[in-house]
């Protein structure tokens, strides 16, 4: 890939602000991860380990909850955000879920197998960053919401019965299973491990992306810049 | 007529002392027996070759209990001088002591002819006996374990007699027992003969040694008589007067040579220890289900908030005595124990305010199965399916996907051909 010459030409894709709220997601992400996995999966060597590094469970927990502040706060912001602001409603119209990106799905399924010449033209974002966006966007509001419940205990067990604190606590953990999941699978292969952007997608650090890469995965956002004379 | 009695014997013993005075023949007297005895190097070489010092301290024997006799009180057929005396027999006097050392596993032995085992003397001492009141006696509480372990802690012995090795021994030392007699000289703690008998001393496996099992309630309950009344009331206690073996008794919770306090990390029932002292019985599955007990005790609870954070050092957090009480447990069918259903609230209550009827609702530390805890059990099955599925079909999608991907080149390449 390295000899390949690189077009100069290249586009904004995550603006300064989008880039911080990218960073800000990804570190508490990452401590949520940590702390709460070595609760989860307490009885190894490794979450012993952990745990111990982190001051024990108590300052474990506590971590893990301004962490957990610190990411919802972020949900409502980014919630205003895309709601209220020139470029968020923009970019909320772009990553809007519709039918074509279910078609485009089962189009790029088809094209794959060989089953259909034609490939999917994405636009801005295609079914994988709109599919990732929208099943993070779900996980993280879900383990907000149940995380609340398990971290007001004297005000839940007010009101609920033990029995549904059980089922929370299970949301909560395998929640973030799965949006651990999804991130080591989903999103380290299209912003890492894909052939077009290996080794990293550098866009969440410079906020731009080559013409030429657009062309190629995104025609249809390609040829809107470039009718916009953007390109 | 008793004054006139009291009379004529102590004038028969004036006589008699002033004829052993002038060397008569009623006997040597101690000063006769010192002449000879009172000699440091005064020795004797024994059939097998050893030599035995015939040396008798006359002011350690005067000071002595019995330092008012003389020596023919006990040895009974000395004269000055004399060859080879017949053994000397306490139980001419201590009859009481004497007949219950015979029936105890030093005296069994001793009567077979055992030298190892300690007769008399080797616990009270011979010439300097003093009474255990005296805290120069051997046998005074304080310096009674050390009397003990003059062979319980040789190790020539206890290998010989497939004894408790000395660790055991040694670990009564650091005891809450140990330590208060040690280092407080608090004579209310028990040392060897306050759980082992003296005299009657036998093995923990035969019935009427005093350590049997199913007297150890009672034999701690002789200074812990509170606790032994909780005990008794509880399911515990219970059993072990129904004579169900498996019924704990203090012992098995606490430890027996090694207890200490509950403050000591080391303890059995220190707060962090608790879980895996009743899991000992509670995790076992011969148990369960021979008293029809929940199972999965120590792992449904090890999973908990509570057991998490009590293994990572959180003392505070709730351990199986919190909540099911300890010295008076009940079973939770039991309206009197604190884990009955109605009592939940208030047992929750004492660390979670806020936890009232509704909580109460649900189960406490079940294992996750389908008959106990559907809903939980549902829910996990259904992650664990989903999860598993969509990692499934990721990778599937990433294999595909760059299928495509060459497919896609392939159709480039031959467009730019064309």
């Amino acid at each position: 890939m390295g000899e390949e010459p690189r077009s100069p030409v290249t586009v904004e894709r995550m603006s300064v602000l989008f880039r911080v709220q990218h960073i800000l997601l990804m570190v508490s992400l990452l401590v949520l991860a940590v702390t709460g996995f070595a609760l989860m999966f307490h009885d190894n060597w490794l979450a012993a380990a952990v745990i111990r590094l982190e001051g024990g469970v108590l300052y474990r927990g506590i971590i893990h909850r301004s962490a957990a502040v610190f990411l919802m706060a972020q949900l409502v912001y980014h919630a205003f955000y895309m709601l209220c602001s020139r470029e968020g409603k923009r970019e909320l119209r772009e990553v809007w879920l519709t039918r074509r990106d279910f078609d485009d799905f089962f189009l790029a399924m088809r094209f794959n197998l060989g089953m259909d010449s034609k490939y999917p033209r994405f636009g801005r974002y295609g079914y994988k960053e709109k599919f990732q966006y929208w099943g993070a966007t779900t996980g993280v509001f879900l383990i907000s919401v149940t995380g609340i419940i398990l971290w007001a205990e004297t005000f839940s067990m007010r009101y609920l019965p033990k029995v549904v604190l059980d089922l929370t606590l299970i949301v909560h953990g395998y929640q973030g299973l799965l949006a651990f999941v999804i991130l080591l699978f989903w999103h380290l292969y299209i912003v890492h491990l894909h052939p077009s952007v290996f080794p990293m997608n550098r866009a969440w650090l410079t906020g731009r992306v080559d013409a030429e890469w657009l062309r190629q995965e995104h025609p249809a956002e390609y040829e809107k810049l470039k009718g916009e004379g953007v390109i | 007529m008793k004054p006139l009695r009291s009379f004529v014997m102590a004038g028969l013993l004036a006589a008699a002392v002033g004829g052993m005075a002038t060397g008569g023949n009623a006997g040597p007297t101690v000063g006769d027996c010192q002449e000879c005895h009172g000699d440091k190097t005064i020795e004797m070489t024994m059939p097998d070759g050893t030599v035995r010092s015939l040396f008798v301290d006359g002011k350690a024997y005067r000071s002595s209990t019995h330092g008012k006799a003389a020596c023919t009180a006990c040895h009974v057929d000395a004269e000055a001088p004399h060859g080879k005396l017949s053994p000397v027999s306490c139980g001419r006097c201590h009859t009481e002591a004497a007949k219950s050392y015979a029936q105890s596993t030093h005296g069994i032995a001793r009567a077979k002819g055992n030298r190892d085992v300690p007769g008399c003397g080797d616990c009270h001492g011979k010439h300097d006996i003093r009474k255990v009141q005296d805290p120069m006696a051997r046998t005074f509480r304080l310096n009674i374990v050390g009397v003990c372990l003059e062979c319980h802690e040789d190790r020539v012995i206890e290998e010989r007699y497939d004894l408790p090795d000395e660790k055991m021994m040694a670990a009564y030392r650091d005891s809450v027992h140990g330590m208060a007699s040690r280092k407080s000289g608090l004579l209310g703690s028990a040392v060897c003969t306050d759980c082992h008998g003296n005299h009657l001393i036998l093995p923990g496996d035969q019935p009427r040694s005093a350590t049997h099992r199913q007297h150890i309630p009672s034999l701690c309950g002789k200074c812990h008589s509170g606790i032994l009344e909780k005990y008794e009331r509880s399911v515990h206690g219970k059993g072990m007067r129904a004579g169900i073996a498996e019924s704990p008794v203090c012992t098995d919770c606490h430890g027996e040579h090694t207890i200490t306090k509950i403050s000591d990390p080391a303890s059995s029932v220190y707060v962090k220890n608790v879980p895996r002292t009743c899991s000992a019985c509670h995790d076992k599955e011969a148990i369960s289900s021979r008293y029809a007990l929940p199972k999965k005790r120590f792992s449904s609870y090890m999973d908990s908030f509570h057991g998490i954070a009590l293994e990572y050092g959180m003392t505070k957090a709730a351990n199986c005595a919190s909540c099911h009480a300890f010295h008076d447990i009940l079973p939770a069918s039991d309206p009197a124990s604190p884990v009955n259903k109605a009592n939940l609230p208030r047992t929750c209550g004492k660390c979670h305010p806020n936890a009232g009827e509704n909580f109460a609702k649900g189960m406490i530390h079940v294992e996750v199965s389908p008959e106990k805890a559907m809903g939980v059990f549902a829910v996990r099955v259904f992650y664990t399916i989903f999860i598993g599925t969509l990692v499934t079909l990721f990778v599937l999608h990433v294999a595909m996907d760059l299928l495509g991907r060459r497919r896609r080149g392939k159709a480039k390449a031959g467009k730019t051909e064309g």
